[in-house]
């Protein structure tokens, strides 16, 4: 062949060879464009009672998802939070997370806020067999053979303010008032911290449930005060906890130990009571000094983004997306079976400590520890290895 | 002692109440006008005091005046262009009036939302009780008693004894009666409208420094406020604030000697008995 045509024919073969090397790389990258986001579906509550708190765990998912999507997302897709407002009613929430299976095809679930609102999507989730993390519902019954799909990351209810009643005996403390708001979250709370008193050998001298709303909780007030329990125990969210407080000073009552479970960490809480608020003991599964991985990294993120500290329910957020995420990249996969048996037998270290559940999907990881208002500060008081402050007594209302 | 303490609880919470109820008493009980907006006029105005007590730093009490006129205001313009058209269509009226209200209520709710958001706020006012003789007074409770009974005595007296209370009434029960005798029966509607989303105003002042605020729980003032109202007989204001202090008595003994959950369910229960037994309380006074 002579020279020319053999050096037309080379540079024929060098540039088809670039053409096709050139439109594998465009078609590769349309594959993984046309692949498009990882879709993880959640319903919140924007509005409703369970608002104050939900706020918190959304901001948490939120800001967890963005780290993810800075460090190149999952499985080399962006990820997307798709969530609605469930408006703290558990019938809503249903109806949004069938809409965000079936319609909005959702490659992932988040649970929602609370254990109210989970019990009610639990079994749709086994129906499509979704594995779930649950971040804001510490309810124990969910997690039981039968609502196999459903994960719970969070410490039970059945743990929370459990350090109360052992240290107030310590104390010299004999009797104890218990009171519980009827919802699945608190009632569990409640039925466990009556089991402990009675294990502990304290006289419940009081013990009432209540529903809201309830404008007025003198009459609750006037009978503990008559009880002159030493501890009062209340498994309460914010409304109710702001209530109980207000109606025991009105009614001329302070016991030594006064311990609500969720409201005294929220910021409003202590500018809704002022002085009241000082001394009451309540509870979290996350501290800003937990010695966790990316934990100051969490914080310093959060209150760039939103301006302030975030408390328990950010963290449980945050952590939940942690777990997930961690599921999906170990598993290089999107499939419910492998991401659920993967999460049944595997631990992950998160911002709010361990993640780790039993065969039934529930939470023998996480724990929860007590914190106290002190001159309208919130310090951890418990474990006494991380502990700011000792707890202070007696509970003064003022 | 404990029998009093009960009772005084009882009557500050039956005076809540009253507060509650007898601006929806004067729309609904009078005038005819289901007014499923009432929960959220009361919100709004809590949340607004809220917002400006805690950036101004003044009493809530000192906002109570503001809140009345301006949302008095907003009464006579929903009145004006919303409700007052609708009574051409006579006895469908007050049908649609609920039609309308209940739009009204979502627009405050979903408005409440836009401007506060959705958490619960309270103001910290008014957070002890006077002692005396060992007794304790809710300080809160007992300035809401103040005004729900001023505004129980006021209402009484003006529908009952001035004329243009008296015109009210005439309108209500006979609007083509009322035109004959010379009565301008939109205006005297206007005013009533008016004067009950002020009252409605009021209470929301003084339910915020008694207990916490959301945007959500509008509904659950309106329910309990026709509830009240429904027990005390409609257009009736001895009667309701009759049945408020009595609600509220039974309640605080309810919820010393059986718990919280059956002082919760006492007043639907109350209000079914009632149903049953003497329906002919729910005709409405002026009919």
């Amino acid at each position: 062949m002579a020279p020319r045509r053999r050096g037309i024919l080379l540079w024929a073969r060098r540039a088809s060879g670039l053409v096709l090397a050139g439109a594998a790389l465009v078609l590769g990258m349309n594959a993984a464009w046309a692949a498009g986001p990882i879709v993880v579906g959640a319903t919140i509550s924007e509005t409703g009672p369970l608002a104050a708190d939900a706020l918190f765990q959304l901001r948490g998912e939120q800001l967890a998802i963005a780290k993810a999507n800075a460090e190149g997302g999952w499985l080399g897709r962006r990820i997307v939070l798709k969530y609605y407002d469930d408006k703290s009613s558990p019938g809503t929430a249903v109806r949004l997370y069938q809409r965000l299976i079936t319609e909005d095809k959702a490659d992932l679930l988040l649970g929602p806020y609370s254990s109210l609102v989970t019990v009610a999507i639990a079994p749709l989730i086994n129906k499509y067999k979704m594995a779930t993390l649950e971040p804001g519902a510490s309810v124990p019954t969910i997690y039981v053979p039968g609502n196999k799909w459903n994960i719970q990351p969070v410490a039970s209810s059945t743990t929370y303010l459990h350090q109360l009643l052992p240290l107030a005996q310590k104390d010299g403390a004999k009797t104890v008032a218990l009171l519980g708001l009827q919802s699945a979250f608190t009632l569990a709370c409640d039925q466990a911290r009556t089991a402990q008193a009675k294990r502990l050998g304290l006289k419940i001298v009081y013990s009432t449930t209540y529903a809201l709303p309830q404008p007025d909780f003198s009459s609750i007030a006037l009978a503990i005060k008559n009880a002159r329990p030493d501890v009062v125990l209340a498994c309460t969210y914010y409304p109710d906890a702001v209530g109980i407080t207000r109606a025991l000073h009105e009614q001329g009552y302070a016991p030594r130990y006064l311990g609500e479970t969720v409201g005294p960490v929220e910021p409003a809480f202590i500018a809704a009571l002022g002085p009241l608020a000082n001394r009451i003991l309540s509870n979290t599964s996350w501290w800003p000094n937990f010695k966790t991985p990316g934990n100051r990294t969490f914080i310093a993120d959060y209150k760039k983004k939103f301006g302030e500290m975030p408390d328990y329910h950010a963290a449980a957020g945050y952590s939940a997306v942690e777990v997930l995420g961690a599921a999906v990249k170990a598993t290089h996969s999107l499939d419910q079976a492998k991401l659920r048996r993967w999460l049944l037998t595997h631990t992950v270290q998160t911002v709010q400590g361990p993640f780790k559940v039993d065969a039934n999907g529930r939470a023998i990881g996480a724990t929860q520890d007590m914190v106290q208002i002190q001159n309208g500060v919130l310090k951890l008081v418990s474990p006494p290895s991380l502990a700011q402050a000792k707890v202070l007594v007696p509970y003064t209302g003022s | 002692m404990l029998a009093l303490q009960l009772a005084i609880n009882g009557i500050l919470l039956g005076g809540l109440y009253v507060l509650l109820a007898q601006s929806l008493n004067l729309i609904f009980g009078v005038m005819g006008v289901v007014n499923l907006a009432h929960g959220g006029f009361i919100v709004v105005a809590g949340l607004f005091t809220y917002w400006f007590t805690i950036r101004s730093g003044v009493s809530p009490l000192v906002v109570l005046p503001m809140a009345f006129i301006a949302m008095g205001a907003i009464g006579a313009l929903v009145q004006r262009f919303l409700i007052e058209p609708l009574m051409r269509f006579g006895s469908r009226a007050e049908l649609l009036s609920l039609m309308i209200t209940f739009g009204l209520s979502y627009l405050l709710v979903d408005l409440a939302l836009q401007l506060w958001g959705a958490d619960f706020v309270s103001v910290p006012y008014l957070q002890s009780s006077w002692t005396v003789a060992g007794l304790a007074f809710n300080q809160a409770l007992v300035i809401a008693g103040i005004f729900a009974a001023f505004i129980s005595a006021a209402l009484y007296a003006w529908l009952n004894l001035t004329l243009s209370g008296k015109a009210l009434l005439a309108a209500s029960q006979s609007p083509v009666g009322a035109i004959c005798c010379g009565i301008d029966v939109g205006r005297v509607r206007l005013v009533a409208f008016a004067l009950g989303v002020g009252l409605a105003a009021a209470a929301g002042v003084l339910v915020i420094i008694v207990t916490p605020l959301a945007p959500e729980t509008a509904d659950d003032f309106t329910l309990l406020a026709f509830v009240i109202i429904a027990l005390g007989g409609l257009g009736n204001y001895l009667g309701v604030a009759a049945a408020a202090l009595v609600l509220g008595l039974v309640q605080s003994a309810a919820g010393y000697f059986l718990g919280g959950s059956v002082e919760y369910i006492l007043p639907y229960v109350l209000l079914l008995g009632v149903m049953m037994l003497r329906p002919q309380r729910f005709r409405r006074a002026a009919s």
